[in-house]
């Protein structure tokens, strides 16, 4: 362990990604498409326009979330700018049977499952704890206790394997999250039972302000071995290889064959959520170096070298990325505020005479007051009833 | 009708449960090939299989995640924690998970989960072995929380714990599991939820539960030798806590008695102690009183007797009551 | 078209104001959606903010370098209609309140907080009620105890209803709680039912027997000049005997008979008794000899001596005399009693009387002094009274004013002579003593006083 790589404030990344082989590239920063032995894909230039679309649509997401939050609309917004490749790669390669854990920071994979961004929103605005129903599109709930979500997608994998389901598990998680006792314990669990389950690291080198380094001396993708089935890294800002090497695991899983677990090298170009201040902690420079690396860029690169696109194409993706965060604006704008009461409802499914009590002395308290309850407490503002 | 002692009873209610829901499952540590350590869950591997009957790697917050995927997939798994101490590595996924899940999900994601604890002292063990955790639990909004006293309750609430949609921990009095008694599996069995009046009284209520249950009863029997008529309310379910039992009695006899093996500071008995205070005030002779244990890790095995509330500790504290 | 004003929100970070660095449009720009429009600080970080709305920039509310609290506006645009953010209302505000006094933050200790619109200032005011304040949830009603109610369970199963303090004055005063009527909600027996029944109710228009403690002095100026009215708060003693009065007067049927009597001999021999050693150092007043004559008469008719149980249907016929004596305390009326006063030799009565009419001058009755009473002496004639009708002391089945004794011309041996005379007030209730009853124990109360030599047990 180098001196710098123990002091976070003096950090050094870990040695850059693998050398050759190990670091699984299909299309290099510059648009260029390059072969891999062990992971070909077999992409038409529709699907790849079509797979530049969702990268475009995904960040025009993220960039709506944070401009809501910055204009008062959202409580709190966590960014994926810069990891839109490594969550669309995924995302596009489930199927509608495969169930995807998120942390809370896959708005992308929740794009690609069909989930309407909308949705995404309320805990973010904190009008609710989420609210969606996962089994609706395989997309589980934001989970914010890190690494937990990783046991709950080995006991999902669990599952499929006993009532002989066609699908897949698939968990993200962070570099950070690596650390977790819970996500060494799913890799245990996932490993004695062989669970059909996909473990998806985007390694975006921070946690916070903690750099990789400071969770692990060995790249994050070694760890499957320790455990007993095979760990890839994958250039995370690569949409292609991505998408080709989360199609592969899985496979894997799905024809019996166990876990993997694939760590997507990528950067995360924002803060950590938008409370965050990166300038405490890592190089301006640091940025530019991967601005370079850019995941849209590329491939916008790659279509207009190859004449597979157009100026037309690309404003047409750009309009509809127009119409999506208008979309995610009146949406978000139009969330109603929970009523009081409601803060009592979905603790149980089977209720509690407990909370019923307790339900009734609030709804009495409240109705006591001379006053509409004009301003509530609301998070995302004071607003009149 | 059979006598059965609690830990068969569970075994049986068990096998029930097994037999009645192809969703139900059961892991934990050691439950498959050996039984259980206290041959709970004996014999059930062998007839419902490994994949249902699932010997977990050593790692109880690997139980509970992996069980709320499986709940996620549609399971109904019933989680043992093998004692306990040892459920405090498990304490995140219980409470920020499984507690939670229903209300983050606005009702949409259900959790049927049971969790087994085997708790309490009085069996001479070495540390992490005799612990009270249920205050822990109960004070977390999303579990309920109850507990058996005897064979017959265990048999019964066994079953309805692993039926209930709702996640609960479902504590054993580790102490009892060899008490008999008959057990009639054709009865039609009490609510869950309710309390139970063990021993009927007029001079003082016992507000008890679990391994303190038997202890309250042999307490009362002596002092109905004196002369005294205590009740003995058995709470059975720590949450929700059924209040109709409690208040009745409380408001017949004027005296309150909390008794429960968990030390005393910051314990269910203390918010027994404030409701009753709150609803009975008009019929108390006396404050309610709180027996249990003291403010001290469990102690070494040959200190126990010492710690663990007993006959003549509950029954000094019936005097102090009358005495008031 | 429309004028949108954008206010400062709390960009998540606990902000209550920040400075603002630049401004990156001018009055009169034409912005798109999400424009880069100001740059402001918070945490020593600077935060671009980009435009919620599509429109022309009318007015920058405040020049760079200033300093802006949340919630004020910042700047504001106006707007073409079909503007999706036109539609919406004023960005809402996170947190706190939106009076610009809300407390401020340090410049150099803004608050981080990585996960959520950060802390809220508090309430500084209350928000108004309806009405009155609302009851307590009010129990199931409790039906009164039973002692009050015929036919009646036996004591063990009454369940009284009462709060622990008043318990623990019950026990102190030795009351009884279940045959004490409730009076709080739900029938429950408060503090001051305790208190009257421990301590019965003196008689009404009665006086004391003592010297009266000092009355509270009404000076002009304990009136309120506006109403010129006093207002004294009904509570203590007061509040107890007013209670017990009340109790008494309305639940057994009072009947008072007088009679007027020649009591010269009775003074003669107090005045000779005051010489006789066994009385040295004691007070021998007409009270002892009034006292004494009622324990005589009490023996001849011991049914005036009793009580009406209504709980068990019983009229409790006592063998022994606790005699009340009314005095004044400085906390108002109070009737002690002398227990087994029958008992008593006439020096034993005289001391008893005096340690009495001490104790209760200094307001140190005990309260077990003021139980179990039997029958009870008023003595009006103290302020010069002749005659009243005085309530019953609660539990008792007869009371006798003591008048004054004058001198009156009165016709003695068949002429008029100047006597000492005095009139004797007894009141009973009527459920226990009847007309004939009431008028032979007067009488023969009235007849021992007129002639003291019947006091003298001639059987003995």
């Amino acid at each position: 362990m180098t001196e710098a790589s123990r002091n976070p404030r003096e950090y050094a990344l870990l040695p850059q990604p693998s050398e050759g082989p190990e670091f699984v590239q299909l299309l290099t920063p510059e648009g260029e498409r390059v072969e891999h032995a062990d992971y070909s894909l077999d992409i038409s230039d529709d699907e790849i326009k079509d797979l530049y679309r969702d990268l475009v649509l995904v960040r025009r997401i993220d960039a709506e979330g944070t401009a809501l939050q910055r204009q008062g609309q959202l409580g709190l917004w966590a960014s994926l700018l810069g990891q839109e490749a490594a969550q669309v790669g995924a995302g596009r390669a489930l199927t509608d049977k495969d169930f995807a854990f998120p942390t809370y920071r896959e708005h992308g994979v929740a794009y690609c499952k069909g989930v309407d961004p909308v949705t995404l929103l309320g805990l973010f605005r904190g009008v609710s704890q989420g609210g969606w129903d996962p089994a609706e599109h395989g997309f589980g709930l934001y989970t914010i206790v890190i690494g937990s979500q990783t046991l709950h997608a080995t006991g999902y994998a669990m599952g499929i394997q006993r009532d002989g389901g066609d699908a897949a598990a698939i968990a993200f998680f962070g570099d950070g999250a690596t650390s977790q006792g819970d996500v060494n314990e799913a890799f245990v669990w996932a490993a004695s039972f062989n669970a059909p389950i996909v473990f998806f690291c985007q390694n975006n080198q921070w946690a916070i302000s903690e750099p990789v380094a400071r969770q692990t001396r060995i790249a994050l993708y070694h760890r499957a071995e320790g455990f007993g089935f095979p760990g890839v890294q994958v250039d995370g800002n690569d949409v292609l290889a991505v998408l080709a090497v989360t199609r592969a695991a899985l496979a894997r899983a799905r024809e019996g064959s166990g876990p993997s677990l694939i760590e997507a090298y990528t950067y995360r170009m924002a803060p950590h959520t938008t409370s965050d201040d990166p300038t405490r902690y890592r190089l301006a420079a640091d940025l530019e170096t991967w601005k370079l690396k850019d995941p849209i860029e590329r491939v916008k690169a790659y279509l207009s070298r190859n004449g597979i696109a157009d100026a037309a194409f690309f404003a047409d993706v750009e309009a509809a990325a127009d119409e999506l965060a208008a979309h995610v604006r009146e949406g978000c704008i139009g969330l109603p505020n929970p009523e009081p009461l409601s803060m009592f409802d979905h603790v149980y499914a089977g209720g509690s005479p407990l909370l019923d009590e307790e339900r009734g002395q609030l709804g009495s308290f409240l109705s006591s007051f001379e006053d509409e309850p004009a301003l509530l407490d609301s998070p995302a503002g004071a607003v009149s009833r | 009708m059979a006598t059965l002692t609690l830990g068969k009873a569970l075994n049986e209610g068990l096998r029930k449960a097994l037999e009645n829901d192809p969703k139900v499952l059961i892991m934990g540590e050691d439950v498959g090939a050996l039984g259980g350590v206290f041959r709970v869950t004996d014999g059930l591997a062998k007839d419902f299989g490994e994949d249902r009957v699932i010997d977990t790697p050593l790692a109880e917050s690997g139980i509970i995640g992996t069980a709320v995927g499986l709940a996620i997939r549609g399971f109904r798994p019933v989680c043992e924690i093998q004692f306990d101490g040892f459920v405090f590595p498990a304490f995140d996924q219980i409470v920020t998970q499984v507690a939670h899940m229903h209300y983050r999900s606005s009702g949409n994601v259900r959790l049927p989960i049971t969790i087994r604890i085997p708790y309490g002292g009085g069996i001479g063990a070495v540390e992490h072995h005799s612990e009270s955790p249920e205050a822990y639990f109960a004070h977390t909004a999303g579990l309920k929380v109850v507990t058996c006293a005897n064979p017959v309750d265990a048999y019964w609430m066994i079953q309805q714990t692993v039926a209930c949609d709702d996640p609960v921990v479902f504590f054993e009095p580790k102490r009892r599991y060899w008490d008999k008694s008959e057990v009639d599996t054709d009865a039609a069995p009490a609510g869950l939820w309710s309390a139970r009046v063990a021993r009927a009284g007029t001079d003082a209520t016992l507000i008890t539960y679990g391994p303190s249950v038997r202890t309250c009863l042999e307490a009362a029997a002596a002092a109905a030798e004196e002369g005294r008529e205590i009740e003995v309310v058995d709470l059975r379910a720590l949450s929700p806590v059924d209040w109709d039992t409690v208040f009745a009695s409380v408001r017949k006899t004027g005296h309150a008695i909390v008794v429960a093996e968990a030390p005393v500071f910051v314990s269910l008995a203390a918010e027994i102690a404030a409701r009753v205070t709150e609803h009975c005030f008009y019929s108390l002779e006396s404050p309610v009183l709180r027996v249990g244990g003291f403010s001290i890790p469990y102690p070494a095995s040959r200190l126990e007797e010492d710690y663990l509330p007993d006959l003549d500790r509950v029954l000094d504290a019936v005097d102090r009551a009358i005495a008031f | 078209m429309a004028i949108k004003d954008f206010l400062l929100p709390d960009l998540g970070e606990g902000l209550t104001e920040a400075e603002i660095l630049q401004w990156l449009v001018a009055e009169g720009d034409t912005v798109t959606l999400n424009q880069p429009i100001v740059e402001v600080e918070t945490a020593k970080a600077a935060v671009e903010i980009p435009s919620p709305y599509a429109g022309v920039v009318t007015t920058l509310h405040h020049a760079a370098g200033s300093t802006v609290d949340v919630g004020l506006p910042l700047i504001s645009f106006e707007v073409g209609g079909g503007d999706v953010a036109a539609t919406a209302e004023a960005p809402a505000i996170q947190g706190g309140d939106l009076v610009p006094s809300a407390p401020k933050a340090d410049a150099d200790e803004k608050i981080q907080v990585l996960v959520g619109s950060g802390p809220k200032a508090g309430k500084l005011t209350r928000r108004p009620r309806k009405g009155p304040a609302p009851a307590p949830p009010a129990a199931a009603p409790i039906p009164a105890p039973a002692a009050q109610v015929a036919p009646a369970p036996s004591l063990a199963q009454v369940h009284v209803l009462a709060k622990p303090p008043v318990r623990k004055l019950a026990r102190d005063l030795g009351v009884d709680l279940r045959v004490v009527g409730g009076s709080g909600p739900n029938g429950t027996v408060t503090r001051a039912d305790v208190q009257a029944a421990a301590s019965g109710a003196p008689a009404a228009g009665g006086a004391a027997a003592v010297a009266v403690a000092p009355r509270p002095d009404f000076d002009r100026a304990d009136f309120d000049p506006a109403t010129r009215e006093q207002r004294i708060p009904i509570k203590g003693v007061r509040k107890a005997t007013a209670s017990a009065m009340v109790q008494s007067a309305f639940t057994a049927p009072h009947v008072t008979e007088w009679v007027t009597a020649d009591v010269t001999e009775m003074m003669a021999l107090a005045r000779r008794l005051r010489t006789y050693p066994q009385f040295a150092g004691l007070k021998v007043s007409p009270l002892l000899l009034v006292a004494r004559a009622l324990i005589l008469a009490v023996r001849r008719h011991p049914l005036i001596n009793s009580s009406w149980d209504d709980a068990s249907q019983e009229i409790v016929v006592k063998d022994y005399v606790h005699l009340g004596i009314a005095a004044a305390t400085p906390r108002g009326l109070i009737v002690p009693n002398i227990k087994d006063a029958d008992g008593l030799s006439l020096p034993q009565l005289a001391a008893a009387l005096e340690a009495l009419v001490a104790t209760a001058r200094d307001g140190k009755t005990a309260p077990a002094d003021m139980q179990r009473g039997t029958i009870t002496i008023t003595n009006v004639g103290v302020f010069g009274v002749d005659a009243g009708t005085p309530i019953l002391n609660p539990g008792e089945a007869a009371i006798l004013a003591f008048g004054a004794v004058r001198e009156q011309p009165w016709v003695h041996v068949g002429q008029i002579a100047i006597r000492e005379v005095t009139t004797l007030s007894l009141s009973f209730d009527h459920r226990i003593v009847d007309g004939q009853l009431g008028s032979e124990f007067l009488a023969d109360l009235a007849g021992m006083l007129n002639d003291p030599w019947k006091m003298v047990d001639f059987t003995a």
